[in-house]
């Protein structure tokens, strides 16, 4: 936990969505398989990527229970950013002004997309990136950041290139591509509509299940060995 | 509760699971308001590659399995151990159907083939779908191939053959029985003519049953006999009836439809057919019956061709002959019947165009025997298929009867080829022609060339085989004929090298799927993208018919003949046969129906066909019918165990 977080919890009180949230992290079992734990796959549109000064436009989020894909427990929400919405994050997502200009204010559905990730682990691409807007607006509106253990398919993607470099070469291919639309094509997996919030947390959960399976041989069984996969990888560097 | 609203505000119905369904059998049947319901309720799981969904008499399926990308292997495991590959099924494919219907345990092991995606769906729910959606249900519920099949067959139809006229189904749904409008009229054979053509006269018929002491039916006597040989030939009215009687008389089963009675008279040449009910002969149907039923018929172009008395004549008539398929379709014909009939009507073509030669070029020297090739050979011509031919004639005796005999045949050779193309049948690229030298020579050659092939196969002896061994004599002294083709089936049976080449042959080509995913299609160039059915699809079928048939020493040369008389001398199981009928058949459905298509748009007929412009059940069909591929080589490996 960040000092300021500390400070801040030290004078402000947290939203009991918050309390709610550390509680259950708090005592926390890594030694599970991971069919029992749910995890909530998200992404966020943007109106760009500066955490200090963009905002989010859009959440979409799917729940992984089982190691299944539950297709309806879903969180899609637009939302109207307090600034002006920039052209060129339009040419990206394709939100368009007049689409959000009805939609609810971040501090309207936070609450409820926080109680959606509470109790699950959090997976996205390149999460730390949404994690930063999300703690942001967490800390801002419900007075603290959330601790659900966060799982980036970004990472497992590249553990699992480097499982397949059977070539010591290949290391040094640089023109490989993590972006998620490419892993997608690559690993043959079902596609979906690019820069849709709730596509591409659709898309990214395909990802998860695909990597978590794949991922030395089949031999993922626990959060755990996630973890310890995860980490190999970034002792060789 | 209120988290539960409050949650429910923000979700939304997965549109994949949506979009995936309304393009898949048969959810597609399904309301979208049903569709939505029930896609909220699926979920999405991975199998990696290898992995054992179901394990036979052990899983309990909670769930319908419906492939959204990858694929499956379906198995049998036996007491022994031993495998049995059932099925393959990629996307839109689903498993786990018939355990939740029967309430049991996996019948089957189900193991991904590939990296597979698939959505579930709880068993309750689907079995709610199946009791509250009758067509739903009928789709899982009837025989899985005979429902395949029926559908994408009423689909092709339906769908892809604009109907021109009000299609009637008369010819292949109306039984021989259903026609017989009066009752039997017989007379006996010793009653004379004049007492026949009075009783004729009196029902207002056309021919009478001539019946022997015991009242059992001997012969058949029409009012073209009385013509022809009773007052052409001066008889007296005082003869007896059995003077000229045809004996015995053509029957034909009363439960066989209008289509084969036609076939039966187009094929002898005659207009009366006696219809037999278990075994006793209740009445005649006569062509003009059929004709009354048929508008317009093949029966109509059949009459102008044997009745064509200049060669000139034929051109045009044989140009007719693909006009007859499109009413063949629309009106149910299966592809081996429409085959048949475009053979019969070439043959007669044939027979005409030959005859008149003769008439002008004076009789040959010594007989012969014209011998038709490849897909003619086999009875599997389509539209147009290009000339496969061939010459054969008895061994001249003495040096100046083999130098006329070499004249005469190599002049009636090529001018029946040139005549041929003006009648619309294009060369041969190969050559493989009766004009064509090499390709016309006497019994003695002809035996000799067989006998190389067999002894000392070679590559390019393989590929003649294709062609040659399918051969049938189609004109002329056709004993010479069936003498080559029973020395052939002893020589071949013997020769396990040559049949080791002709097996090796089969198992190089490779059914057209990159399992599931797509069909194998051409890469480049013109027919980019489209698969080439008959290459990729029915060759197999026939290459295996063929090669068993040698194997076998089974003489017929149609595919579905051969398949028959294999599955009779029981070389293969009724399973396989039955299944392999049917693939066959619905490819040559396929292509008939592209062909047409084709030359409705003014375009010259191919077998290129683009697999995005099929339906999903045709896509689906296809595969099965290809997957049969796959099992005809394994039986083809088990039979020749040393390739």
């Amino acid at each position: 936990m960040l000092l300021i977080d500390k400070v801040a919890r030290l004078w402000r009180k947290e939203h009991p969505v918050i309390q709610e949230n550390h509680a259950y992290f708090s005592n926390f079992d890594q030694n599970k398989t991971l069919k029992e734990y749910d995890f909530i796959v998200f992404d966020t549109e943007l109106t760009g990527l500066n955490s200090r000064k963009d905002e989010i436009v859009s959440i979409g989020a799917v729940r992984i229970k089982g190691l299944r894909i539950m297709l309806s427990q879903n969180f899609y929400v637009f939302v109207k950013p307090s600034g002006e919405l920039p052209k060129d994050s339009t040419l990206i997502h394709r939100i368009t002004p007049e689409q959000i200009k009805n939609a609810p204010s971040l501090e309207a559905v936070l609450e409820d997309f926080v109680r959606f990730c509470n109790g699950s682990l959090i997976v996205g691409h390149y999460i730390d990136l949404d994690m930063a807007f999300i703690n942001k607006a967490t800390r801002k509106l419900l007075g603290g950041t959330i601790a659900n253990p966060c799982i980036d398919t970004l990472r497992l993607a590249q553990v699992f290139r480097e499982e397949q470099w059977g070539n010591y070469y290949d290391q040094f291919n640089y023109n490989i591509s993590f972006n998620l639309s490419d892993l997608a094509k690559e690993y043959n997996l079902p596609q979906m509509d690019q820069h849709d919030a709730l596509q591409d947390a659709i898309q990214t959960a395909y990802l998860f299940l695909f990597l978590v399976r794949k991922l030395n041989r089949g031999g993922i069984k626990t959060l755990k060995d996630l973890y310890m996969a995860g980490r190999s990888w970034r002792w060789l560097f | 509760m209120r988290q539960q609203d409050k949650k429910d505000v923000h979700s939304v119905t997965p549109e994949v699971v949506i979009e995936f369904l309304k393009k898949t059998l048969p959810f597609n049947e399904l309301d979208d308001e049903i569709l939505e319901r029930i896609a909220a309720e699926c979920t999405v799981d991975f199998f990696p590659k290898g992995t054992t969904i179901f394990r036979q008499d052990e899983t309990e399926v909670e769930y319908l399995y419906i492939i959204q990308k990858g694929g499956v292997k379906i198995y049998l495991k036996d007491e022994d151990g031993l495998i049995t590959l059932k099925d393959f099924r990629g996307e839109g494919s689903y498993i786990g159907a018939l355990p939740i219907i029967q309430g049991t345990r996996a019948n089957l092991n189900v193991e991904t083939v590939e990296d597979t995606f698939c959505f579930l769906m709880k068993k309750e729910i689907f079995l709610n779908l199946i009791q509250s959606n009758p067509r739903f249900a009928q789709y899982y519920l009837k025989s899985f191939s005979e429902k395949f099949l029926r559908t994408a067959y009423a689909e092709l139809r339906q769908h892809r053959v604009a109907p021109r006229t009000e299609g009637t189904l008369y010819l292949f749904s109306v039984q021989v029985g259903d026609l017989i409008k009066r009752k039997l009229q017989t007379i006996p054979a010793s009653a004379t003519l004049q007492s026949a053509a009075a009783k004729m006269a009196e029902h207002h018929i056309g021919s009478l049953l001539v019946t022997d002491e015991e009242g059992e039916i001997v012969g058949i006597v029409t009012d073209k006999d009385l013509r022809t040989k009773v007052v052409a030939q001066g008889r007296s009215i005082t003869e007896p009836v059995a003077n000229i009687m045809v004996s015995p008389v053509e029957k034909i089963d009363a439960h066989k439809v209008c289509f084969d009675a036609l076939l039966v008279m187009m094929s002898k040449k005659i207009h009366h057919l006696a219809v037999e009910r278990q075994g006793r002969i209740v009445g005649v149907i006569t062509s003009h019956d059929i004709m009354v039923l048929q508008g317009s018929s093949p029966l109509y172009l059949f009459r102008e061709i044997v009745s064509q008395r200049k060669i000139e004549g034929l051109y045009s008539l044989s140009q007719k002959v693909p006009l007859i398929v499109r009413t063949l379709i629309e009106e149910g014909a299966k592809p081996n019947n429409i085959t048949r009939m475009i053979t019969i009507l070439n043959d007669h073509i044939l027979d005409r165009l030959l005859t008149l030669m003769q008439e002008n070029l004076g009789p040959p020297p010594v007989p012969f025997c014209w011998l038709l090739m490849g897909s003619e050979g086999r009875k599997e011509q389509t539209f147009r298929t290009d000339q496969d031919n061939a010459l054969m004639y008895q061994d001249p005796k003495g040096e100046s009867q083999r130098r006329q005999a070499e004249e005469y045949f190599r002049t009636f050779g090529q001018e029946a080829i040139e005549h041929l193309v003006k009648c619309g049948y294009p060369r041969c690229p190969g050559d493989i022609m009766a004009s064509n030298p090499k390709w016309c020579q006497p019994y003695s050659v002809w035996q000799n060339y067989f006998d190389d092939w067999i002894l000392r196969p070679e590559p390019k002896q393989v590929l003649h085989a294709t062609i040659f061994f399918d051969f049938r004599p189609g004109y002329g002294e056709l004993n010479m004929g069936y003498q080559l083709r029973e020395h052939l089936n002893k020589m071949t049976q013997r020769q396990e090298i040559f049949l080791l080449h002709l097996a090796k042959d089969c198992l190089e080509s490779k059914p057209p799927l990159t399992f599931f995913k797509n069909f194998i299609v051409e890469k480049d160039g013109e027919h980019k993208n489209r698969l080439d059915i008959k290459t990729r699809g029915l060759v197999p079928f026939v290459d295996f018919a063929r090669l068993m048939s040698l194997k076998y020493g089974i003489k017929e040369t149609n595919t579905l003949g051969r398949l028959e008389l294999l599955y009779e001398g029981e070389h293969i199981s009724k399973e396989l046969y039955i299944e392999t009928v049917e693939a066959y058949e619905f490819q040559m459905q396929l292509r008939f129906v592209h062909q047409l298509q084709m030359m409705e748009a003014g375009k010259q007929p191919d077998n290129y066909i683009d697999p995005r412009e099929l339906s999903d059940l045709e896509k689906q069909t296809l595969k099965e019918a290809f997957a049969v591929i796959g099992r005809l080589q394994a039986i083809i490996r088990d039979v020749f165990p040393m390739i």
